[in-house]
């Protein structure tokens, strides 16, 4: 199995990173060791890593997987969640409603992408204008209030300095994911079928279906990241899911995902979304204008992918 | 290599780090924009490190680099756990900023909002450049007078999740309706925030109503592309252009006539109010009626009911008196 | 290998039919659309799509893709309004453009195919570099009051009709399709983007011709880059920021193969005009604009499944080539 040693010695790495980035950053600003800004922190953190575990799940599964209409996910999810319940639907059923969306858009892409044979990149970015697009145009761009009050302490509570949201969602779907990927047989089909598809397909894995379903998962992961959104912030933002597309990818490359499928794993995308919003709190800790964060991080993803480089040439090309 | 690794990231990091100094123990006050780059901040951030000089207060201004409102959120975050004693932020979402507002009360540090309100959010005060009605009721008053009563007039806006924008297209639909019936306003189009896109729809629009007489940038960053397109279509003194731009941002179209006049306070001295704002709070000195801050001309009303700290009326600026202004 | 070197293919006239149908839906609902100005209007806003889409279609037929195209513009449209603020002459000024793009297309390419990192994620890397690069070159502010002494020359007509623009775009697309059918630059561009190891294992020089390809769309961006100063004459810290989406749609939507071996160069022209018209049309008849990028993906995948639904061998194209 490709759950090598370079992934391994990817995955030490990049803990040893972000310790000396937390470290260094609490030797310049001791405030910034305090335990609320880990709080913070994790609060921050939820979104994108709920989105880059669906990102890194369709990455991991090959055939040029990709999905650049996560973020798009994400607002469309809140937005048509948040209407539904405007026009009538119990809000009690806004998650079911929130998650549900997002499982649909993700299966639009699932299909185009399997049954029409269309290249991920281009099916996603045909998503994306669509439903980014199509969650701003329904607001006006306008975000839409009246999330239920009960939902709020799920967006906004903390149990032991952790946030709610963080403790009951990311963490047991990281666990669960890495666990199925680790110990069950289809976790090893992921694998198997993002590291040599042609064997993958004549050993009898339904493909497709696995692919399939991985679309699926990565857009109800971006409903839970709306639902999230919405009792954090009280309303449903069409925009919310800006940018995440790129964020999630970074995350998932950094966290020690090969883009051509088949190597890495979840933990390390957790790590690498954890470490990306600490260096941005740490950066703006020191008042390191925001525009750096945006270069820094960049450039990590490169630095961190020249990194191949240099095993990779004593290897057999 | 793994030793080379870390010698990168430490390098890095003292690269990074060295260039900000350590500040002595002056009570901290700090300004979030919606975006950072964009003149009209800039130029509240100028007012803002004028006043931080005169009271002695250190000054942080950082703002996120799209208008993104989770970004926004993060960064007024991180300056509570830094703990900056006053923070303030022109708000990109008012409706997120209520939990941010309570953790900065559980850390005794005061958070405001400035530029852009979140009235439900419970936020110390507001410091607003002017009221949203005189900014709205101003700017189609000026057009109406030049363009009549009887005119199409088309409105350009940036972003189309910006709360405080969209608050003066409100305002300006509202007075449209009741006092110039015959007006005829089109629905607003949004460009983004891209000058380029924001000159194609201003182009778009005169194509499309033949009879446009004016056009309305409400968006800073729209500012540009209204005048150039209006320039560029050879439309100058056929259709009026204005909006909320800073004389710099517009000063050429003023002069050429794109735009007749434009709306606008002096940013930088709503920077320099927010600062003195933020100095009372952090002092716990009551606001008055009407209060004198020394570094700007007039007196500067509170209204102690609604919270909000009124910089003044707008100003209106055209080819007349656009040079005697160098915001 | 033929269907490479055809001028006119189906998808072509697919596109061109659909160019014709939506001005006909537009004329009969606004009578504003077929005047003048207006069809001045759809192609001045085609010009630096037309230029940057070029790029990216050598870059995709070649396998390879960039993101970041929008901020080389940005960077490009910087050094030149710098240039001309410093009072240098106009056409100095412009050769700046070019020479910039050509140096940064060159570090992309560097990163790329030194680095040998699938461009995809190298140019998402880059993406957040270049943007901080754009930040520092404004210095937070805005370049705006330009001289118009670059506009006399680029944003005029000859002859009172024809662009400027549009000779030196005609000229460039010449140049490019010549490039591919004649030269060994452009039959070794479309053999790596067939198949990058036999390209390899048939002595082509594949990294040189890879590096070349990524300063070639550069520069691209840089002369890009002159049109959108002459046009604006001002450039913000947003500059460029949905031209490099803009671009791959329209250049897929034109048939290029993104897993490359194909390029359509007159399947570009008509992506890039069937998206402008759409987006201007869309104005014009009163439909709100936050509608548009709806309809540039609706359009895209539309496009694609159709392709399709034609039939194909839907398995053979799922190889495993990351972008």
């Amino acid at each position: 199995m490709p759950q090598t040693t370079a992934t391994h010695r990817k995955l030490i790495l990049l803990a040893l990173l972000f310790a000396a980035i937390v470290a260094g950053f609490s030797l310049y600003a001791p405030r910034f060791a305090q335990a609320n800004i880990a709080t913070s922190i994790l609060q921050f953190s939820t979104l994108l890593a709920l989105v880059s575990l669906g990102q890194g799940l369709v990455v991991l599964s090959g055939g040029a997987g990709i999905d650049l209409s996560v973020g798009g996910t994400v607002s469309l999810s809140a937005v048509l969640a948040m209407m539904a319940v405007r026009a009538g639907a119990p809000p009690a059923l806004l998650p079911v409603l929130a998650i549900g969306c997002g499982l649909l858009l993700g299966l639009v892409n699932g299909v185009v992408v399997t049954r029409f044979g269309i290249l991920p990149l281009i099916a996603t970015l045909s998503t994306y204008f669509i439903y980014a697009g199509t969650a701003m145009a329904l607001t006006n761009g306008a975000p839409i209030p009246g999330v239920p009050a009960w939902l709020l302490p799920f967006g906004r509570g903390t149990v032991g300095g952790i946030p709610v949201h963080f403790l009951t969602v990311v963490v047991p779907m990281f666990l669960l994911a890495a666990g199925l990927l680790a110990f069950t047989a289809w976790g090893r089909w992921v694998y198997a079928l993002g590291f040599n598809e042609r064997s993958a397909r004549l050993v009898g894995i339904p493909v497709d279906r696995m692919r399939l379903l991985a679309y699926a998962l990565a857009g109800a992961l971006a409903g839970a990241a709306a639902l999230v959104s919405l009792a954090w912030l009280g309303s449903a933002r069409p925009n919310i899911g800006v940018n995440l597309e790129l964020e999630s990818l970074a995350a998932v490359l950094l966290g020690g995902i090969a883009i051509t499928g088949g190597v890495g794993g979840v933990l390390g995308v957790l790590l690498a979304v954890v470490m990306i919003v600490t260096l941005k709190s740490g950066l703006q800790f020191v008042n390191v204008a925001t525009i750096w964060q945006v270069g820094v991080v960049g450039l990590l993803l490169i630095l961190s992918l020249l990194l191949d480089l240099l095993p990779a040439r004593t290897r057999l090309r | 290599m793994l030793s080379k690794y870390a010698f990168a990231t430490a390098a890095l990091a003292t690269s990074l780090l060295s260039g900000t100094a350590g500040a002595a123990d002056k009570p901290k006050v700090a300004f979030v924009p919606q975006i950072t780059g964009i003149p009209y901040f800039n130029a509240m951030e100028e007012g803002g490190r004028r006043a931080a000089k005169d009271l002695g207060v250190e000054f942080i201004y950082t703002g996120p680099v799209d208008a993104s409102p989770i970004d926004q959120l993060q960064i007024v975050q991180n300056l509570i756990n830094q703990g900056v004693n006053a923070i303030s932020v022109s708000i990109l979402d008012a409706s997120g900023l209520s939990p941010l507002v309570e953790s900065a009360k559980a850390a005794n540090l005061k958070l405001f909002t400035s530029d852009s309100d979140a009235p439900q959010s419970g936020r110390a005060l507001y410091v607003a450049q002017a009221t949203d009605e005189g900014l709205g009721d101003t700017l189609i008053d000026e057009l109406v007078k030049r363009t009549g009563e009887d005119a199409t007039i088309g409105i350009v806006s940036g972003d189309a999740t910006a709360s405080n924008l969209n608050t003066w297209i409100g305002v300006i639909q509202a007075r449209a309706k009741a006092k110039y019936p015959k007006l005829k306003l089109l629905d607003p189009q949004f460009s983004g925030s891209s000058s380029d896109k924001a000159a194609q729809i201003a182009g778009d629009l005169m194509t499309a109503h033949p009879d446009l007489k004016g056009l309305i940038a409400v968006a800073s960053s729209t500012c540009p592309g209204v005048g150039q397109a209006i320039e560029s279509a050879n439309n100058v003194g056929k259709v009026f252009g204005t909006g909320y731009c800073s004389p710099n941002t517009a000063r050429s179209y003023i002069k050429s006539g794109a735009m007749p006049f434009t709306v606008l306070w002096d940013p930088a001295a709503l920077g320099y109010l927010t600062v003195w704002a933020g100095k009372q709070l952090i002092d716990n000195t009551p606001l008055k009626a009407s209060n004198t801050v020394p570094g700007l001309d007039k007196p500067v009303s509170y209204d102690a009911k609604t919270g909000i700290l009124l910089l003044g009326d707008p100003s209106v600026f055209t080819a007349a008196n656009v040079d005697q202004f160098k915001f | 290998m033929p269907s490479a070197f055809r001028i006119v293919g189906q998808r072509e006239l697919a596109l061109l039919l659909l160019c014709l149908a939506a001005g006909v839906v537009f004329v009969a609902l606004s009578p504003a659309y077929l005047s003048a100005g207006n069809v001045a209007a759809v192609l001045r806003n085609c010009v630096e799509l037309m230029l940057v889409g070029l790029g990216i279609t050598l870059l995709l037929a070649m396998g390879g893709i960039d993101v970041t195209v929008g901020l080389v513009l940005g960077l490009a449209a910087i050094a030149i309004g710098r240039l001309l603020l410093a009072g240098f002459d106009p056409w100095v000024a412009a050769a700046a453009g070019p020479l910039v793009g050509l140096a940064i297309g060159l570090i992309t390419g560097a990163v790329v195919v030194f680095g040998r990192i699938p461009a995809i994620v190298a140019t998402i890397g880059l993406l957040g570099v270049y943007r901080t690069a754009v930040f520092v070159a404004l210095g937070g502010q805005w370049l705006s009051g330009l001289p118009p002494t670059l506009s006399a020359i680029f944003a005029g007509q000859i002859f009172g009709i024809v662009p400027v623009s549009y000779l030196v775009i005609g000229a460039i697309y010449a140049v490019a399709w010549a490039a591919l059918r004649k030269t060994p630059f452009g039959l070794h561009l479309l053999a790596i983007g067939n198949n990058e190891e036999r390209a390899r294992l048939a002595g082509i020089a594949v990294k040189q011709v890879r590096l070349g390809v990524y300063a070639v769309s550069g520069a691209l961006c840089g002369i890009a880059a002159i049109f959108y100063i002459s046009t604006y004459r001002n450039v913000e810290m947003t500059v460029g920021s949905t031209l490099a989406l803009d671009a791959i749609a329209a250049v897929v939507l034109g048939g290029t193969n993104i897993l490359g071996g194909r390029a359509s160069l007159l399947g570009t022209v008509f992506g890039v005009l069937l998206i402008r018209m759409l987006q201007n049309g869309f104005t014009l008849i009163g439909l709100p604009s936050l509608w548009q990028p709806v309809v540039t993906g609706a359009l895209l995948i539309g496009a694609l499944l159709i392709e399709r639904g034609l039939g194909r061998d839907v398995l053979r194209r799922v190889t495993l080539r990351a972008a």
